[in-house]
């Protein structure tokens, strides 16, 4: 009896696999490249959209000429080049700065947010949502919600169980081709941190969805970091991994 | 096996966006990289494809379409690829290579599209402004990865 019972459950099991491997087969599917790329251009999207929210208000009237004039061409540009955004962005001061950042965080959060929904939807039979604690939901983070994202898993997961967490990505795949000149290494961190609050603002957003939703309950930070000499990648490739610090406030 | 130079051309007839010449076939690191005393050999060489490929297209008849592979003279043989959004491969061999379109192929797929275009630091079209078309552009492609890359794939191949 207790044998039989044994075996149903495993076969229970393979039947929730097997349906959960149909279902995923059934997901439409997009390209990846397109994909990243879209991901990445959310930079750019926030700078331009800071940009013109601020000539908006300096100048309406050269504004509204220079609308006409983009009506009455041919051949109108739309805005600027990506690369063109990011060296506005190197330009421009803190403030504007803090704002892309905020604007890329909120991107990232809605991101989330929807992310975790989907991901419970598809009823992945590894995982309860009901009950999670803290450290199962950051689990949760690095293994499906990194996967789904980024195509792969976080490499390390270190915490001190009071809701401190670092979440450490050796090949963080989106900055991978990012590189400026042959020596330009101060500019090129600068310019990779907004790149980095897309993620931030999406572990937020998992984490607000699963019932840490007080403001400013979690708070995120990605920074540049050397990856562990084992890691190392050849001469001439990007070498930096990044390394996300979670804060969570628990109850009491 | 010898390769002897590798050249990028983008679609802004004749900007030369990047050069490699080997000088010394013992040394891979020997040579030069985004030159300017190449600046007319990069013009000379677009030229001679940019005549014979429109002859060899004309050449094809109605209708098919006929890209230019390799070029050959007495002492070398230029291979080259066409890409459709314009740009132009060539790579400069000793008469022993009879194809080396697969090796610029990897360089396009591999090599250009992950290091250059994916690559949000870096302009897709090097050509900024209309004066810098139509053969005096002078901005080259300069990013760590692409040379790094470039060198590690190609540099076996010098000697």
């Amino acid at each position: 009896m207790g044998d039989s019972g044994l075996a149903s459950e495993v076969n229970e099991h393979q039947r929730l696999q097997l349906q959960f491997q149909l279902f995923q087969e059934s997901l439409p599917k997009v390209d990846e490249t397109i994909y990243r790329m879209l991901l990445n251009e959310a930079v750019p999207l926030a700078i331009s959209v800071e940009k013109s929210l601020t000539h908006h208000k300096e100048d309406a009237t050269g504004q509204l000429e220079a609308e006409l004039d983009s009506k009455l061409a041919l051949e109108s540009q739309q805005g600027d080049a990506s690369h063109k955004l990011l060296k506005d962005y190197l330009a421009a001061d803190q403030d504007q700065q803090t704002r892309i950042k905020t604007r890329l965080e909120n991107i990232g959060f809605q991101l989330g947010q929807k992310l975790s929904q989907l991901l419970i939807f598809s009823n992945n039979p590894n995982l309860s949502f009901k009950d999670m604690d803290l450290l199962s939901v950051m689990k949760f983070v690095c293994r499906d919600v990194w996967k789904q994202v980024f195509g792969k898993q976080i490499d390390n997961l270190k915490t001190n169980h009071r809701g401190t967490f670092y979440l450490l990505d050796y090949n963080y795949k989106p900055i991978e081709p990012f590189t400026l000149e042959e020596d330009l290494s101060d500019q090129e961190q600068k310019l990779i941190e907004p790149f980095l609050h897309v993620p931030c603002g999406m572990i937020r957003g998992v984490l607000a969805s699963l019932g840490f939703e007080k403001e400013g309950q979690v708070t995120c930070q990605a920074t540049l970091v050397d990856p562990p000499d084992s890691k190392q990648a050849g001469a001439g490739t990007f070498t930096k991994s990044v390394s996300f610090n979670v804060q969570v406030l628990v109850g009491r | 096996m010898a390769i002897y130079s590798f050249w990028i051309f983008d679609r802004h007839l004749g900007n030369c966006i990047f050069d490699r010449e080997w000088t010394l076939k013992s040394n891979q690191s020997s040579g030069t990289t985004n030159s300017k005393l190449n600046e007319d050999t990069a013009k000379l060489l677009y030229g001679m494809v940019f005549s014979l490929r429109s002859i060899s297209q004309k050449l094809s008849g109605e209708g098919s379409h006929n890209e230019i592979r390799t070029i050959s003279t007495g002492k070398y043989r230029a291979h080259i690829l066409c890409t459709a959004s314009g740009l132009w491969f060539v790579l400069l061999s000793d008469l022993k290579q009879e194809d080396l379109s697969h090796v610029l192929r990897y360089l396009y797929s591999e090599i250009y599209v992950k290091t250059v275009v994916h690559n949000w630091f870096s302009p897709v079209d090097f050509a900024e402004s209309d004066s810098e078309k139509r053969g005096q552009g002078f901005r080259k492609i300069r990013n760590r990865n692409f040379l790094a890359s470039v060198e590690r794939f190609l540099g076996p191949m010098v000697n």
